[in-house]
């Protein structure tokens, strides 16, 4: 075969080779959960500090809890309630309960072609909350997204 | 599969034919071509949900250079557990070919090089229905159906031969590059007319041609001898080792 065609048939297979790996499927890889990120500090030093028992669930939802009891817990994550502009969660911190309640608008976002489509939130207000074990929830970040950015500073 | 050997026909067929003339100068056919896209009927044929016409329209500036028009339609349905996906629309690429073979052996039946398009893309889509699920169960929804415009450019090798006369058959690999497909960052398309799957920024396509050719015009092209390298023999050297005969090598 003459020299001439060599580049000729080089880029072809290259093309060829591309098209036959963007043709192979893929799977869902990404983040696909919009969730309220909230830190938890110790109100006295302003430092970061996990609880030593965290329980959370949603209200009237007790049966099934996000976090029993746990250990290390840092940051909580809030899933907020699709069907609903606000939603409530119970939140016991060192065996003392709170509440806090959100209200927000959502619209939904493409995650990919492989992930289908999410919800993106913004947080309208200031979320309300009980003052048992909660002194005070700073709002870092108003845009609920399935980025890992914080949101929420609750000092306790 | 098919796809494969459709590729290596259509390349043994270019290669088999092509043969260099020894000339000064050559009569070179300069050719308007209309030609039909039959890989997105081909793959309409076993997949319903995806309706491809695409035709083209080229115009030979010289013997390296063609104008290229190409236009079509797509109708694309995509349904996975958790979304369905509708978009419908035309779409146009512009651009130009570049033929990488010398005239001499393209002669204006067989070419060989690559494209580069801009595209354009008007289309509509619609979400019919997505399902979400979390901690406070499943919701359902859907996005009703909006107008949105696509743009990209396109890079695209490929070879093409006389099948009879005026007649040719060719195929072209599509290495494709969105510059925006319509939407917002929020709500951009799944996949677009033109384009395909859009979920990426790049993307790759094939086309197979049928190509209705009209000579318009005879340019004559000066060819320029290509300078033959020249092959080294290996012939024995008389006085080196190895090539000495000895002395008793015929006693009679």
């Amino acid at each position: 075969m003459k020299k001439s065609y060599r580049p000729i048939l080089l880029l072809l297979f290259a093309a060829f080779e591309i098209l036959i790996i963007s043709c192979a499927p893929e799977a869902c890889l990404e983040e696909t959960e919009s969730l309220v990120k909230a830190s938890l500090y110790d109100n006295t030093t302003k430092r970061l500090r996990s609880p030593d028992s965290l329980t959370l669930y949603g209200l009237n939802h007790e049966t099934v809890k996000l976090y029993d009891r746990s250990r290390g817990v840092q940051p909580v994550l809030f899933p907020l309630d699709l069907s609903s502009d606000n939603c409530t969660f119970v939140i016991k911190i060192d065996s003392v309960i709170d509440t806090i309640t959100f209200r927000y608008t959502s619209k939904p976002r493409l995650v990919s072609k492989e992930c289908g489509y999410t919800f993106y939130f913004n947080l309208t207000d200031t979320p309300f909350y009980t003052r048992n074990a909660i002194d005070r929830i700073y709002t870092a970040n108003r845009k609920i997204t399935t980025y890992n950015e914080e949101n929420l500073r609750i000092f306790y | 599969m098919r796809r494969t050997c459709v590729f290596f026909i259509s390349l043994l067929l270019f290669f088999h034919s092509v043969s260099a003339r020894a000339q000064d100068t050559i009569e070179f056919p300069l050719k308007i071509r209309i030609g039909m896209d039959v890989a997105g009927p081909a793959i309409s044929y076993y997949n319903r949900d995806r309706l491809s016409l695409e035709g083209v329209l080229s115009l030979d500036r010289n013997e390296k250079m063609a104008y290229v028009l190409e236009g079509g339609y797509l109708k694309f349905n995509y349904s996975q557990y958790n979304y369905d996906y509708r978009t419908e629309g035309v779409f146009m690429r512009a651009g130009v070919n570049f033929n990488l073979l010398k005239p001499e052996t393209s002669t204006g039946k067989y070419w060989a090089g690559v494209g580069l398009r801009y595209g354009l893309s008007l289309f509509s889509t619609e979400v019919p229905f997505f399902r979400k699920e979390n901690y406070w169960g499943t919701y359902n929804s859907s996005l009703p159906g909006r107008t949105s415009a696509g743009h990209f450019i396109e890079v695209s090798p490929g070879v093409r031969t006389e099948l009879f006369k005026n007649l040719s058959i060719g195929w072209s690999v599509r290495l494709r590059l969105l510059i925006s497909g319509g939407g917002g960052r929020d709500l951009r398309p799944i996949h677009f007319p033109g384009f395909g799957n859009s979920g990426k920024i790049t993307n790759a396509g094939i086309n197979y041609y049928i190509v209705w050719e009209i000579p318009f015009k005879t340019k004559k092209v000066i060819r320029i001898p290509e300078t033959e390298e020249e092959e080294e023999e290996e012939t024995p050297v008389e006085g080196l080792p190895g090539n000495e005969v000895p002395q008793n090598a015929f006693p009679y």
